[in-house]
Formats: C-alpha cells, structure tokens, sequence
C-alpha cells in the first residue's frame, strides 16, 4: 500500500507540473526571446519596466530580460555562443565591440540599422561612431553615460557656499571641497590643528578601482595627451602630463584629505551624507531619487588642465550571430522599440543617444541631468581596442585597477605608476 | 561456487562481487562525478597546452602556458599570497577550532548555545560573509574603527593598505569558518574512549599531561582531516577575497584562484587559466605529500 500511495503521489506531483506546460487548445506560442544587460544598478529596474512594455504592445513576441554584471555576463555570453544558445539581444559598450566582433560572434547591423529607418544624423556622433569597428556597424547606439560630479545641496549651503556657483575648475573643486570637509572640531584641510585622523564628513566620494583609472584618462586629455598611438601599438602619452594626472588625484586624498582613504563605496557614503560631493555616472539617478532627505543636484567633472575632458561610455545593442533568421528580425523589432524609446530609458539617467529623445522637453525637464548634459559636450571615450578584456577589466589584476589603486589607495610615487601602467599596457597590446 | 540458502523472503544473501545491486545504487552518483568532475578535470588539463578563448576551436601550443607561467610576475605574486593567506589563516583555524573543542567539550552551561553561535556562521554564504565584513572592516566608517577609537586605537586601513589586507580577510575567514573545524574536533573528542582518560588520571597524570599525551594522540586522525581539509580550502580562497578586495589593493590580496579566475574567464584565457589550475593542483598534491610524512594519520599512544 504504501508503495502504491508513493506512486499515486508522484503522478500527481508530475502532472501538476506538467498541465501548465501545456498551451491552451488554439493559442499561437509567442517567439521568446532572450535579452541580456550588465544592468544591475536601478538603472536595470527601467529597462525590465520598458520590456514589460515591449511585450505587452506585443503579444506574439515575449522577452525575457536577464541583467547580471558586465564581467559575469560576458563570460556567460562566450559560453552561450559555444553552446549554439547566444542570447538574441546583447547590450554592451562602445570599447566591448572590438573584442567581440573579432571572435566573429557579432552579426554586423548596418543593413538592419538602415532597414528600421535609423541614420546616422539621428544619433549623437560620438554614440553612432562607437558602435563601429573596422568600418563594420555591429550595433545600435542606446545611451550615453559619463562623469560627473553629485552635489549634497544641504551640505554645500551648510558649509557656506553658494548653489548658484558650483565648482568647474579644479581649483574652485578643490577648494570646496575642503571647505566641504570637517574633523571632529570643526576644522577645514587648511585650518591650524586640523585632525585628519578625526574627519567627520568628506568633501568628496570617489572610486579608486576602474573608475579611477577613467579619471586619470579624462585628465590626460585635458592636457591634450592621447592615451594610445592611433594604430592602438602602443601607449601614446608622456610621463610628465600622466604623472601630473595622477598626483592631482593622489593629492586629493592624501594631501588634500578631501576624500577617504581606501574608500569603499562612495554612493554610499554620499547617500549617508559622509561625503558632500561624489563623481560617479548617472545611473545613480534613479537609485539617488528614490532616497528621503537627500537634496543634491549635479555640475560637471572638474576642468582641472587646458581643456574640459570627461571620461564616458555608451551603452549599445548587438545582435549575436545564430541560425535562426526569425528570430534576429525579431530582436531587431525588440531593438528598435527600445531605441524609439529611448526617452523612456532617460529615466534610468543614462542620456538618449537618440537626439530627439535627448532633446525632447519631457527629458529636459528630468532633474539632475545638467551636470551630465554639460558634461557630455567634452566626453571622452576608451579606445576601442581588440584586447579589452584585458586592458579595460574592473577587477585585478587588469592594468588600469592596479594602476588606480596604487595611485589612489597605496599612495605610490606618481612616477612608479606611471611606468607600470605604461610597461602593463604595452605587454597586452604587444602580445600575438 | 557455494550458494548460500534462500532466506525466509525467498531471497538470497549478498555474496560479494556477484550481485549487481550496489553498483546500481552507486551508478547514479558514479555517472555525475564523471560527467561533472573526472571529466572536467581530464578536460582542463588537456585545455591547458592549448589556447582557447572559449569560442571557436582550442589552438595546440604545448607547453607554452606552463613557460608563460614561469615568466610571469602576476602568477609568483599569487602563489606569495596565497602561501601568506595560508601561514595566516590555518594554524588559527586549527588551533583555534581545536580549544573551541576542547573548551566546549566540557559539561559548561550554556555549551549548546555557544556551539550553535560559533557554528552558525558558516551557514551563511561566502558573499554574505564578504558583503558584511567590507562593511565592518570600512576604513572611514566601518563598525570596528568606531570602537577601536572609543579605545583611542586605529583607525585601521584594513581593507585599504598592502599590510592589513590580507589579515584582515584572514580574520573574516577564521570567523566565518572556524566553526566547522570545532564540529569535527568535537566528533573526535566524544569518540575518544574515557577509560582512556581515567586510566591515566589514576596514574596521576594532570590535565595537561592527559592532554598531551592521551588526547592529542588519540586524536590525530581527526586532526589529520582537519589539517588536510583546511590547508586545501584555504589554498583555494576566492569568495571572501573576490567580494572584499577584488584581490586589491593592487595586487595585495591577489591568490592563485582569483589570478586563474581573472586570466580564464575575464579575459577569455582558457589555456593559461587552466595551467595555473593545474599548478596549484600540483601544489596542494605536494603539501599533502608533506602533511602525510610529518602528520601521519594513525595514532599512536
């Protein structure tokens, strides 16, 4: 008996999985399709917003959206594309498509761009140019993203400075941003008896990981230096403008004491209201909107040398290669949809590529974007080279982390930084 | 061959080597280590005398990864660390998790809520582990900098100096684990018989000369599991180190998986991801060699 009763329930167990397998007597199955973001801050909860869109407006077609860091998810790309499962709809960035178009897994895009009515006059140059290589499109432009600099209101007016005269030389940055910071008696950097083993609030919030190294690329090219020789052979820039980069941000933290030392999360602590000012992206919009209490606003990344400069990125839409034809016309449909939608996708603060979307009045009128929008004029963006993976990670050992984290955190001599990043950097582009 | 007579269910009894039964019991089991870990592990190794980045067709280049290797300032820097992780982490974690036990053998009040409480961290996961100490161990802000300055010490850059950032993943890993090496020590000590230890108390041994002569010795095979397993899964460090530091600052907390990590899959070396995997593997097999020569695992009294 009780070997029957042990079967009878797993037959039961089988079919209540099973029957919801099951399409309903006449239903037509929409296609799936499968789209992949390195999304994982709150700008991924407007994209997964935009897909329920997308399929509600399309009933024969049902997207799932996987969203996983950028790292994780390009491994899981490779794998994918090796089992002959790629994802329909991959998006990743201007400096990602040199390495990926050259191990062939990329289907080119520029008859398909054409065929949806895109041009290139629709789109900001710098994100259409991006989304080239070799002379071949491989992508769709989706947004432009870079640095800039948060601004806590409340504690800027509290230290006694003015809203309506936000720093743009990094003089006047760096200026503030001492004002901005306090030891436990009261003290300023440059006050008498300062404690900087006491601070209580930071003037600013930066990172010291891949992100510091885009701060240093900003500062060399407003000094006018090009990071890599045009054919991509080799580095391109002179130790004197590099090591005036780096010790311009070295000096932030320990001499300035602007900024904590081995800071772990700066958005943090600008959302805790330790740091007063912080240089980040704006996909911390979103995530920065939804917080009581925080009055901020935001003005662009320092001019610090000759000219403006600030690093950016943009996020792009590719199409992995695969078999099935119906299936890339279809995540061409779902592409364009995002893109003709790229208004709505302002809301995750990254900025429209699409120049109607980005010049329309409802983006506009979206806060905090000014120091971006600003910012964007003089966006610089990583070369797109063949071995980025290499050159660009966002995890040690990669050459640009090491190099910011020995500037930034280990406090090294400048001119040791320097000849490392430049000896790393020469090694992987020299490599067969 | 002698069969045996049927038993009163009308079956016979197992013989040994004739029946089938328990290799079918086994076979499920058998199917997925091969699949899933014989198979990768013979897979891997062939994979690293090629170059391969997962896509397209692994490239035959002999032993140019192991030569690679060999020059390669980044492998001998995560061999370092590692080996440092390893002089930090295990004779804590060994000797601590065995005065856990001890301590914690004994009729105490209280000694079951104190073994739940050493143990429960090790049911949280390596990234929860991770995620919690970054937070305590934050520089500026961190919780145990707030209380070394109400003792006017510190603060300490643990995760934000060459020198402090390896003991400090050192210390979240004895916290977080140190418990399951308590589990097995006290195993050991309950199995320890206690005529043992009454025979030599009426022979006037004191505390300590029971310890060190009835149950140390008793105990060494348990010991030796216990070293075994914490030397190999410390050589492996890689959640605590990937979520803390990133194996930063620099290249300060770099340990041979994270660098085999980085090398394989974030920038698509399978062929040279894998010889580093196979190096450690060589390594770890050497220290086994040492522990069994030096720590022989049968007892002696």
């Amino acid at each position: 008996m009780t070997h029957r009763w042990c079967l009878g329930l797993c037959v039961l167990l089988a079919a209540f999985v099973a029957v919801p397998m099951v399409p309903p007597a006449g239903a037509a199955a929409p296609l799936d399709l499968v789209f992949w973001g390195g999304w994982t801050g709150p700008d991924g909860d407007v994209m997964h917003q935009m897909v329920d869109q997308f399929n509600k407006e399309h009933p024969d077609i049902r997207v799932t959206l996987t969203t996983l860091q950028w790292t994780p998810l390009f491994d899981k790309l490779l794998t994918s594309v090796r089992a002959g499962q790629p994802p329909d709809l991959m998006a990743m960035h201007s400096q990602d498509i040199a390495q990926f178009s050259s191990l062939g897994i990329l289907e080119p895009m520029g008859e398909t761009v054409a065929a949806a009515g895109f041009k290139a006059s629709d789109f900001m140059d710098v994100a259409w140019r991006g989304t080239f290589s070799g002379g071949t499109q491989y992508a769709i432009p989706l947004d432009m993203h870079m640095h800039a600099v948060y601004v806590n209101l409340d504690l800027w007016k509290a230290a006694g400075l003015d809203p309506n005269k936000l720093p743009v030389t990094g003089t006047d940055f760096v200026a503030a941003a001492k004002r901005l910071t306090v030891d436990g008696a009261g003290r300023h950097p440059d006050d008498p008896g300062f404690d900087a083993r006491a601070i209580r609030q930071y003037g600013l919030g930066m990172m010291n990981n891949h992100h510091g190294f885009y701060m240093f690329y900003a500062l060399l090219a407003q000094q006018g230096d090009p990071f890599l020789a045009p054919d991509f052979s080799r580095t391109a820039f002179s130790d004197a403008k590099a090591n005036a980069a780096w010790q311009w941000l070295q000096d932030l933290v320990f001499k300035d004491h602007v900024v904590p030392v081995g800071e772990t999360n700066p958005y943090q602590d600008f959302v805790t209201k330790h740091v007063a000012l912080l240089i980040d992206g704006p996909w911390e919009i979103p995530g920065l909107q939804k917080v009581g209490g925080l009055n901020w606003t935001t003005t662009t990344f320092p001019r610090v040398f000759a000219a403006p400069a600030a690093w950016g990125s943009g996020h792009l839409l590719t199409i992995p290669k695969q078999a099935n034809k119906a299936r890339e016309q279809a995540a061409m449909t779902l592409a364009a949809w995002i893109v003709h939608h790229d208004q709505e996708w302002g809301l995750s603060g990254n900025l429209p590529a699409l120049l109607s979307a980005r010049t329309s009045a409802a983006f506009r009128a979206l806060p905090g974007r000014r120091g971006f929008l600003e910012s964007q004029a003089f966006e610089i963006m990583l070369p797109d080279v063949r071995p980025s993976a290499q050159l660009y990670s966002s995890a040690a050992p990669s050459p640009i982390v090491v190099a910011a984290q020995a500037a930034l955190v280990r406090d090294q001599p400048v001119a040791q930084v320097t000849q490392q990043l430049r000896n790393q950097i020469n090694a992987i582009l020299s490599a067969p | 061959m002698q069969v045996l007579p049927a038993t009163a269910h009308g079956r016979r009894p197992y013989h040994g080597g004739t029946r089938p039964t328990p290799y079918l019991f086994l076979l499920p089991y058998l199917v997925v280590f091969v699949l899933f870990r014989f198979g990768p592990v013979v897979g891997g190794f062939l994979t690293s005398f090629t170059s391969w980045s997962i896509v397209g067709a692994p490239r035959f280049v002999g032993l140019a990864n192991y030569a690679a290797l060999a020059r390669d300032p980044l492998f001998y820097t995560s061999v370092r660390n590692t080996f440092y992780f390893l002089v930090l982490t295990a004779p804590a974690l060994i000797g601590l998790g065995f005065v856990l036990a001890l301590v914690l053998n004994r009729p105490l009040a209280g000694r079951g809520a104190a073994r739940v409480l050493i143990f429960a961290p090790y049911a949280m996961m390596s990234a929860v582990v991770g995620i919690l100490w970054t937070w305590i161990l934050d520089s500026n802000f961190g919780l145990l900098n707030y209380y070394l300055a109400k003792v006017h010490l510190g603060p300490i850059p643990w995760l934000s100096s060459d020198a402090a950032a390896m003991p400090a993943i050192a210390l979240t890993t004895v916290w977080w684990t140190v418990g399951y090496n308590m589990v097995i020590f006290l195993a050991g000590l309950q199995d320890i018989p206690p005529q043992l230890e009454e025979s030599a108390r009426v022979d006037g041994a004191g505390p300590w000369q029971i310890l060190w002569f009835v149950t140390i010795p008793v105990l060494r095979p348990t010991t030796f599991v216990v070293v075994m397993l914490t030397i190999i899964n410390t050589f492996q460090v890689f959640d605590q180190v990937y979520v803390m530091t990133g194996g930063g600052p620099g290249t300060a907390t770099l340990t041979l998986v994270q660098y085999l990590f980085f090398q394989a899959f974030q920038t698509f070396k399978l062929g040279y991801g894998s010889a580093i995997a196979y190096i450690t593997f060589a390594l770890l097999l050497a220290m086994a060699w040492l522990q069994q020569r030096l720590l022989p695992s049968e007892a002696s009294l």
